[in-house]
């Protein structure tokens, strides 16, 4: 560093200049005016200042940049009061004409030195390559930058600003099947019409953002959470899926939305954005809503679930598995014509797991389809060892059928075994009929000619359209438990089983009535025309090592057997 | 001549909170907005309104349309929109009408309080149409929302 004295000596060199040029041996004078010259012709704005803030000198380039603001209002517009304390410092100061001065400020021994640049362009570049940055270039939203920047800031906020803002995550369900069908182009512009709609339905200190592909990011702020976030998500369901029209397309989406309160425990960026991404899945699956709000359970059940999943796929190796059957019984021969096999996991951990805590799971996951092969292979496989006119039950989930290979792997599965295809039946709900391209329809029909029976599970639950008795020739129809027990208190539900048995009568179809618990159920059903019954005054599901002896003392005596908690029949 | 015009008949509900002053305020609101853009955007057609129910045909240019209709979409102030048609048509029907207005009258509910000067009688065939759609729509349960 130059000391103050060389400068007031020589002007611009420095350090150097004692080992190079001996300045010492220049006279007083001449250094005096070639640093006046220096001065002079410096293409930067140079000011000498006196402590008192008066101008005294300044160069061309100063009087270029400041020329035309008046000598008295100048040194308070460059704010030198406010920093004389300093030896020497530089500072961005913003002029009331609207631009920005780099001033860099050196105290002398008498009153200051003074260099000014003006770096108002810079500035505007420079803020132009940052909202780049920070841009989405096809929708101009911000982007996934622009949002964790603005979430940081928020959650660095007083609680008062934070309690005050929520993240919101919305995405498009179908948005990838209409990039598929139309075309990445119709789908960009699709993505844009959406930005607008986003843009239209918030506040303009609203963040909205895209973070990618079709999910969106907003932040809103300044107004009570949850309430008003779930009022715009309602809005933003609503908005976003109006039907779109483009380049002569109709497009039809559905818009979801995730909710996070920034209020909540969640300390960093990554948690917030976790959170909302959870309640975006939880409003994904479930149908009724197209929102949902964040809440602390959520991660749990989240954590849980994935268990639960982990535990679930090991099973199948670790046999943890097995199935018991109950037993059909035929009201006219009173004898019992077959079983139902039910699945049964008692797992080391767990114990005995309800099949309604763990099918919906696997249903989901897939690992409905092992399993199910699983189920289909051993009940044939026990079959096999029962008296020839007994048949057995198996339940086929709606999400096997969205597999391929259903058929192939039944008919193998008979194959391998040497069943007598007659002897399986197999059990499907109406959710199976609902698939809208027919596979299962293909797939029942094709069984069926080979003599496999199929029968309508749970029937009177769903959607109960008697167009599915129409469309597939069932063999059976299986009465839901609900109607059963219930009637004895409910004259309604004996009419539907009264109607559901002469339905069946007049279409040729067995009915079953499911959860036949007493002789007076029984005796209920069987006046009210069912052909079968199933439930524990019959037998509780059994373990297959006792079939045999179930089948050779008297059908309708009741099994001993060990008890089953999920009596699912 | 341009090519073929392009026509999007849609129906949806009316979300307009208030008197029936402020229903027939706001309609004629969207009447003036109408006419005013649709003019600009070489669009005409014709807006049916009665017993909660809107009935709109749009036809112009393609993109024209697509436009108008992306405008619409945003208005909060109703909802559940269905698109009934939309694609070429042979021509306009309703050539020099920036947005007609199809009284009510016969579908019961009263008009708006409109002193229009551009409604169409319902002898027009693609008006008797749209009021058509009202008074079938009327009858119905309310849509589900998807
Ligand atoms: C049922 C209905 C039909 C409408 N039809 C049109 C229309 O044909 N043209 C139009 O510009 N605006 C129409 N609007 C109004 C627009 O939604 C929007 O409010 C208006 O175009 C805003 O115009 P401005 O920005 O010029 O005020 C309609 C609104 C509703 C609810």
């Amino acid at each position: 560093m130059g000391s103050v004295h060389s400068i007031k000596l020589a002007g611009k060199p420095s350090v150097q200049s004692r080992e190079r040029t001996p300045l010492r041996q220049v006279s007083s004078k001449l250094a005096a005016g070639l640093a006046l010259s220096a001065f002079a012709t410096f293409d930067s704005a140079l000011a000498m200042v006196a402590p008192d803030g008066r101008i005294l000198m300044t160069n061309p380039a100063f009087d270029q940049l400041f020329g035309d603001i008046s000598a008295e209002d100048l040194p308070t517009q460059l704010q030198i009061e406010s920093w004389q304390q300093a030896e020497s410092a530089e500072r961005i100061v913003p002029f009331p004409n609207g631009r920005s001065f780099k001033i860099k400020i050196m105290a002398l021994p008498e009153g200051y030195f003074v260099c000014a640049g003006d770096i108002t362009d810079q500035l505007a570049q420079a803020a132009r390559d940052a909202r780049l940055v920070r841009t989405d270039r096809l929708t101009e939203l911000g982007n996934q930058r622009l949002l964790r920047e603005r979430l940081q800031d928020l959650l660095e906020s007083s609680p008062a600003v934070r309690n005050d803002c929520a993240l919101l995550t919305v995405d498009l369900d179908r948005f990838k099947a209409v990039n598929d069908a139309l075309g990445r182009n119709i789908g960009d512009a699709l993505l844009c019409l959406v930005s607008k709609r986003i843009r239209s339905a918030v506040s303009g200190v609203d963040v909205v953002t895209r973070l990618y592909g079709d999910q969106f990011g907003i932040i809103q702020i300044g107004r009570p959470q949850p309430e008003a976030a779930t009022i715009l998500a309602k809005r933003l369901g609503d908005l976003l899926s109006r039907p779109y029209m483009l380049e002569g397309q109709l497009i039809d989406v559905t818009a979801r939305v995730g909710i996070a309160p920034l209020a909540q425990a969640a300390t960093d960026v990554d948690q917030v954005m976790k959170n909302a991404d959870l309640a975006l899945n939880r409003a994904r699956q479930d149908q009724s809503k197209d929102y949902c709000v964040f809440e602390s359970g959520m991660d749990e059940t989240v954590k849980a679930r994935r268990a639960l999943e982990t535990d679930l796929r090991r099973a199948l190796a670790l046999r943890e598995f097995s199935l018991v059957y109950q037993p059909q019984f035929d009201l006219l021969t009173r004898r019992v014509t077959g079983f139902e096999a039910l699945l049964r996991w008692n797992s080391p951990t767990r114990g005995m797991v309800s099949p309604l805590d763990f099918i919906p799971l696997a249903e989901e996951t897939g690992i409905i389809n092992p399993i199910g092969e699983w189920v289909l292979r051993t009940a044939c496989r026990d079959a096999a060892n029962w008296p020839a006119d007994i048949t057995v039950a198996v339940n086929i989930s709606a999400v096997q059928f969205a597999h391929r290979t259903l058929a192939t792997t039944v008919l193998s599965a008979l194959s391998d075994i040497d069943l007598d295809p007659r002897r399986l039946e197999l059990e499907i709900t109406e959710s199976v009929m609902l698939d809208a391209r027919g596979t299962a329809l293909g797939v029942l029909q094709r069984l069926r000619s080979t003599g496999v029976r199929v029968s309508l599970d749970d029937f009177g639950t769903g959607y109960s359209s008697l167009g599915y008795l129409r469309s597939f020739p069932f063999d059976k129809i299986k009465i839901d438990q609900s109607f059963v027990r219930g009637t004895l208190e409910d004259p309604g539900n004996r009419a539907i089983v009264r109607a559901i048995a002469s339905l069946g009568q007049n279409l040729g179809m067995a009915t079953v009535a499911e959860g036949v618990e007493t002789a007076e159920h029984m005796e209920r059903v069987a006046a009210d025309g069912c052909t079968h019954v199933q439930g524990y005054l019959i037998s509780r599901p059994i373990p297959p090592e006792q079939v045999a002896g179930f089948l050779a003392g008297n059908g309708a005596q009741k099994a001993a057997c060990r008890d089953d908690p999920f009596l699912v029949a | 001549m341009p090519a073929r015009p392009y026509r999007c008949v849609y129906w949806s509900r009316q979300r307009i909170d208030g008197t029936p002053e402020q229903v027939a305020t706001e309609i004629e609101s969207i009447l003036t907005a109408a006419r005013r853009n649709n003019a600009q955007l070489g669009i005409t057609g014709a807006l049916a309104v009665g017993r909660g129910i809107f009935a709109q045909l749009l036809e112009g240019p393609r993109q024209a349309v697509e436009t108008a209709f992306e405008n619409i979409q945003r208005d909060e102030r109703h909802g559940d929109v269905q698109v009934l048609a939309f694609g070429p048509a042979e021509q306009r029907a309703f050539p020099g009408w920036p947005m007609a207005y199809v009284e009510p009258s016969q579908i019961g509910s009263q008009p708006a309080a409109s002193t229009s000067t551009a409604a169409v009688g319902s002898t027009h065939l693609e008006a008797r149409r749209l009021l058509d759609i009202i008074d079938s729509l009327a009858v119905e349960p309310q849509p589900r929302r998807d």
